[in-house]
């Protein structure tokens, strides 16, 4: 009897011990895998451009009127072709005058609206322009290298119309250090005190190594048709102080350099159509503030001073460095359509990298929006954030969150 | 009169049962205590060892230690002992999960299986009263951790990376009061103790009740209960054993 109890006892164990093989572990698989998501890819876009053509606006009490370098005519034209360290200037206006001293020139209109046809190229050569006049500049083919300074520098406020050649591939590049005239800017390799207004059919290419790539201290416009691309090494790729206007086009912009905004609205910022990637890959910046403070700028692809407001279109920003922002909003960010894609990658040693981060508020009643943080929070809203009813999906998960409305 | 006794007994241990269980929390494990040893009696004095165990917790469900090795047992006087053994413990060390402030995730380290050798010295001294030996072991423990690396997962990095568990060794004073009871006409001979682990502050409490029973003087089984209380500092929760045993002699 005793022996059977013994028995039965030894068996009880060697049965319990057999099944003594659950894991206890907290079921983290579903928890992790958020956390390891992969982000969507976000590639520069050389895809086609296959985009209608925008109808001017006609009406002359439109703010937008003077922004359609059709509703000018243009019938006092110069040509300018750079051929190596000198130029070919044909064309005559009254109250235009231009001076080259090499292959840099300079040119004071006085005149009315002229039309400046650039092409050939230059290594050492650029193009500055005096007077408070509206004008054209035709890209028809022009690569220009300044190494002391802007490419193209226009010290008027009036407005410059950039057209590009149908087919043409023009090239702008800045030198590591600018040659400084007292009292003017010259703040990228593409500069204007005015607003510059992009349209055509062609390409341009921008390489900033000693400051901005393209910089207007008005508003940039880029109409559909033009093919933009910036890459900066060194500040911002693509800034305007008072707004910038993305009707369509595709603008490609890098930036490598520490605290460097990929595109950079002091204004307004409104995307009605068109492609929009921009890649910051820099690291936050170290400084000190007049006080003596430690002061640090983090990268962004996109900053955006106040409304940034989504028509259309398709905006994919991302940043890889440190502290990198994909968006980075002081405003307010109201979507209404379009797509919007956002991907922080980046460390957080100096500071947090986030996908997007807004000042303001966000409202959200159409496209698709989708934003990614490796690191941190996908999004990270100040003011409220309201999402209008009739989305498709709506997922925030601790890494992503993607909304997006019928159609998208 | 034996079957008196008997019920006595009974109801002795189960009224320490009670007195334990009011102790014990919601959240209390449970898990089993299986171990199978060999000895020889060399001379009247020198005896040794091996043992093996086994322990689950998880309510039975998760294995959680396996141990192993050797013992050897010089009496001094006939009412003193001195003991010294060796054990290689294999743990399957439990998870441990790490929160920010805000309540989210640090760090997740999953369990794992990890290998200890511990060194036992002991004293123990007895002294029967009546039918009731009276025993208290002080016992020194000392157990070295070898350094490993295993995998962490940090939130805030969202990856895997290595984690280094240090080597360390710790010193425990283990001290054990135990009553063992010889019934006449009875197979079976209950026990009861007490022991406290303490390092610089008790870690650990035990309370055992249970039986032994004998074949021959060959087979020993015994079957106890033992509640495991664990001092403030320590992350493993408290636990209800159940322990079954069995010694060869030879």
């Amino acid at each position: 009897m005793m022996r059977k109890i013994s028995y039965g006892l030894l068996a009880v164990a060697m049965a319990v011990t057999m099944v003594s093989c659950v894991n206890d572990d907290t079921d983290m698989d579903d928890i992790i895998a958020q956390y390891m998501v992969e982000p969507a890819s976000i590639d520069l876009d050389y895809s086609d451009l296959a985009e209608v053509a925008d109808v001017p606006v006609t009406d002359e009490n439109d703010s937008a009127y003077n922004d359609y370098v059709e509703n000018t005519t243009w019938n006092k034209v110069i040509n300018i072709n750079y051929a190596g360290d000198a130029v070919t200037v044909t064309g005559s206006v009254p109250g235009v005058t231009l001076q080259a001293d090499g292959a840099h020139v300079t040119v004071l209109n006085m005149s009315g609206p002229v039309k400046f046809v650039v092409s050939g190229a230059t290594t050492d050569g650029s193009l500055k322009f005096y007077g408070d006049k509206r004008f054209q500049i035709l890209l028809n083919g022009a690569e220009i290298t300044n190494p002391h300074g802007a490419a193209i520098n226009n010290q008027g406020s009036k407005s410059l119309y950039v057209v590009l050649a149908d087919g043409t591939v023009n090239r702008l590049q800045d030198g590591e250090t600018y040659a400084m005239v007292e009292d003017e800017d010259q703040k990228a390799a593409f500069f204007s005190e005015g607003q510059i207004i992009f349209s055509g059919r062609g390409e341009l290419d921008v390489i900033a190594v000693g400051r901005g790539g393209i910089r207007s201290d008005d508003y940039i416009r880029v109409r559909p048709g033009a093919r933009i691309s910036v890459n900066s090494s060194a500040l911002d790729g693509l800034r305007a102080n008072d707004g910038i206007i993305l009707d369509g086009g595709v603008v490609n912009i890098q930036t490598t350099g520490t605290g460097a905004k990929g595109v950079r609205s002091g204004g307004p910022m409104t995307v009605n159509g068109g492609r929009l990637v921009a890649i910051s890959t820099g690291d936050t910046r170290l400084g000190v503030t007049d006080e003596g403070d430690a002061d640090t700028t983090a990268c962004a692809a996109l900053y955006c001073d106040t409304l940034l407001t989504v028509h259309a279109g398709v905006l994919k920003l991302k940043a890889t460095g440190d502290g990198g922002k994909g968006l980075n909003g002081k405003g307010n960010m109201d979507m209404r359509g379009g797509s919007m894609t956002v991907v922080a990658t980046g460390t957080r040693e100096i500071k947090k990298s986030k996908g997007v981060k807004l000042d303001g508020n966000l409202g959200i009643t159409g496209g698709s929006f989708y934003t990614y943080s490796r690191l941190s929070d996908p999004l990270e809203v100040a003011g409220t954030m309201s999402v209008a009813p009739g989305y498709v999906t709506y997922d925030h998960e601790v890494r992503v969150i993607t909304i997006s409305y019928p159609g998208f | 009169m034996a079957r008196s006794k008997r019920k006595q007994l009974i109801s002795c241990l189960l009224a320490l049962c009670a007195a334990f269980i009011p102790t014990s929390s919601l959240a209390d494990d449970a898990g089993l205590v299986v171990s199978a040893e060999a000895s020889h009696k060399f001379t009247k004095q020198l005896s040794a060892g091996f043992e093996v165990e086994f322990r689950s917790r998880n309510d039975f469900r998760t294995a959680d230690r396996v141990s192993l090795g050797p013992s050897v047992t010089y009496k001094l006087l006939p009412w003193l002992k001195a003991s010294a053994d060796y054990n290689l413990l294999i743990d399957n060390n439990r998870e441990d999960i790490s929160y920010h402030e805000d309540e989210s995730y640090n760090n997740w380290r999953p369990s794992y299986w990890g290998v200890r050798h511990r060194f036992n010295v002991s004293l123990t001294a007895s002294h029967k009263i009546g039918r009731v030996e009276v025993s208290l072991r002080e016992r020194w423990q000392y157990t070295y951790r070898p350094s490993r690396v295993i995998d962490n997962f940090d939130f805030d990095e969202s990856m895997w990376e290595d984690h280094e568990v240090r080597g360390k060794g710790k010193n425990v004073l283990r001290s054990r009061l135990q009553l063992d009871w010889d019934i006449p006409k009875c197979k079976f001979d209950p026990f009861a103790s007490v022991e406290f682990h303490t390092t610089r502050e008790l870690e650990k409490t035990r309370f055992i009740v249970g039986v032994e029973h004998t074949i021959k003087k060959t087979h020993a089984f015994k079957a106890y209960y033992r509640y495991q209380l664990t001092g403030s500092s320590s992350d493993e929760p408290n636990i209800h054993l159940l322990g079954l045993g069995y010694t060869y002699k030879f």
